[in-house]
């Protein structure tokens, strides 16, 4: 009887304690409570035990906001603000942050230029109508480059890499390397030497392009066909544009690079040659309308200090024409034939 | 300049990977670990995140992961009790009973025991729950999802609070049971493993 009351009451008791850390744990303890429970916990190892793992699941069942993405967001934010209080420190992580930008800037400017870098980019070097130019090459090759001439070449031209583009009259001393050689291209024929002097004429509105071989010598090639040729010294060979016949033969070297020095030879060339020539080296338009004159021939020399009206005047004295200036910088040359009687 | 602080933290949250992976595995259950002792969860959320700075500056997310993870469970719990020490400075703690409760608590995980928010992770203690029968899920819902003091569950169900407090304390009892039985079963199989080796 006695043990079954002692049964009931710890029955009683356990229920009590039970629900005391119920309401420890989710509700309102009293001071006095709070004491029992502790007094509780203390009087033996596994009431103490008991106690926290309830607790401790009590713990683990909790559910705080799920929130982790926005707390490592605060972290990094607070990281940042301490970051910004340190000015070194601010100075080092901004300057990381910059270089991250200017790789992947530098990344996406090289990256497409890769793909169309096969077109290389050019250097050009262009002279004015009424004046000459010389240009020295990184090779050191010295190009003269007469009035109204083009000189286009890669920027990767080196001393491996002897490419240029000639548009105009250019006259070449190519520095000697047999292992790279210098290659003149123009519209219509490729030029190839190793270490030469020569001059190369391919205006755009002549007729003719020509070559003319100083020292050494030159391969040529046209454009467009497998024909090769030599060229030796004194030589000239010229291309008529249109026909795409050429001629070989002897030349007036002398007359062929004198404007390189600043004078002006001819010898026996074609009046619509020398009205050309004059136009390009005075920067002048030079008309006329008499088919007349075509069949003159002239020779001059003339030592560039000469002005066009100079110029002009002595051919008026030698030759049947006059002139009339019609507006800036353009004249009419009319053919007077002389009266015989 | 919020674009550079939008900027500073995209580059850390692709280029820190360690310290992330860690900060997301971790972090939630730390912050339950912390609120054992601190009821504040703002409090607890700030003990957590200082003790982040303190990976974050000794670079002890490099170690290897069970040496820091032991490290930040008893990082957790001595800012918990440096704050406790606080408090009872500065509030002469209302409760002195209860702080030597944490106290105690405290000290026993000091002891090499470890808590099940630091053994388990959160989906085992959920399945466990979900496995309770559903007057016991339910107080333990109310308490514990919705926030519910036992009066005002009591309230809400309709029963007396001393039901309440029994169904609680019953509920957290039988999850007791079912997490130490399946570290038996683990322990079991484990031994399994070891006699067929044998």
């Amino acid at each position: 009887m006695l043990l079954v009351l002692n049964a009931k009451n710890r029955m009683k008791d356990r229920e009590y304690i039970e629900n005391l850390i119920a309401r420890f744990l989710n509700g309102n303890c009293t001071e006095a409570e709070l004491q029992e429970l502790k007094t509780w916990t203390k009087t033996s190892p596994e009431n103490k035990k008991e106690y926290l793992s309830i607790k401790d699941i009590w713990d683990s069942a909790n559910s705080p906001k799920e929130n982790t993405e926005e707390q490592l967001s605060i972290f990094y934010k607070n990281q940042y603000e301490k970051i910004k209080k340190s000015r070194l420190l601010w100075i080092r992580y901004s300057s990381a942050v910059a270089a991250i930008l200017l790789i992947a800037l530098a990344i996406s400017v090289l990256i497409p230029q890769k793909s169309t870098n096969q077109t290389e980019s050019f250097q050009v070097f262009s002279v004015p109508l009424g004046s000459r130019s010389k240009v020295l090459l990184a090779d050191g090759t010295a190009v003269s480059l007469n009035s109204g001439s083009e000189l286009k070449y890669s920027s990767n031209f080196s001393a491996d890499n002897r490419l240029v583009e000639l548009t105009g009259e250019g006259f070449f001393e190519v520095k000697s390397d047999k292992e790279h050689p210098f290659l003149v291209k123009t519209k219509d024929f490729n030029v190839k030497v190793t270490g030469t002097q020569f001059n190369v004429c391919a205006y755009d509105e002549n007729n003719f392009t020509s070559t003319t071989l100083a020292e050494g010598k030159i391969e040529l090639q046209i454009d467009g066909s497998n024909q090769n040729f030599e060229i030796t010294p004194g030589e000239k060979f010229e291309l008529d544009r249109k026909t795409r016949k050429y001629t070989l033969g002897n030349a007036d070297i002398e007359s062929e690079i004198a404007w390189k020095d600043g004078e002006f030879i001819f010898r026996n060339i074609p009046f619509p040659d020398l009205l050309q020539r004059l136009e390009r080296w005075y920067d002048v338009k030079l008309n006329y309308s008499d088919a007349g004159l075509q069949k003159f021939n002239f020779t001059g020399r003339f030592k560039n200090q000469e002005t066009i009206w100079q110029v002009l005047d002595a051919l008026k004295l030698t030759s049947p024409i006059d002139y009339r200036k019609t507006t800036f910088r353009e004249f009419t040359i009319i053919y007077k034939p002389l009266k015989q009687n | 300049m919020k674009l550079l602080l939008l900027l500073y933290i995209f580059i850390f949250q692709i280029t820190m990977n360690d310290f992330n992976n860690l900060f997301r595995k971790y972090h939630r259950r730390l912050l339950l670990y912390s609120l054992k002792y601190v009821e504040s969860e703002s409090d607890a959320l700030d003990i957590v995140q200082n003790m982040f700075v303190a990976i974050w500056e000794n670079e002890k997310y490099k170690q290897d992961e069970e040496l820091v993870k032991a490290y930040l469970f008893s990082a957790v719990k001595n800012g918990c009790l440096n704050y406790l020490k606080h408090q009872k400075i500065v509030k002469k703690f209302e409760n002195e009973t209860s702080l030597q409760l944490m106290t105690m608590e405290a000290v026993h995980y000091q002891s090499g025991e470890r808590s099940l928010i630091e053994q388990e992770n959160m989906k085992q203690i959920n399945d466990a729950i979900d496995s309770l029968s559903d007057i016991y899920k339910e107080v333990i819902f109310l308490s514990r999802f919705e926030g519910l003091k036992n009066h005002e569950i009591a309230e809400k169900l309709n029963i007396p609070v001393r039901t309440v407090e029994t169904r609680i304390f019953r509920a957290l009892s039988t999850l007791k049971e079912k997490m130490l039985q399946k570290s038996f079963f683990i322990l079991l199989y484990l031994k399994g493993l070891g006699s067929i080796v044998k």
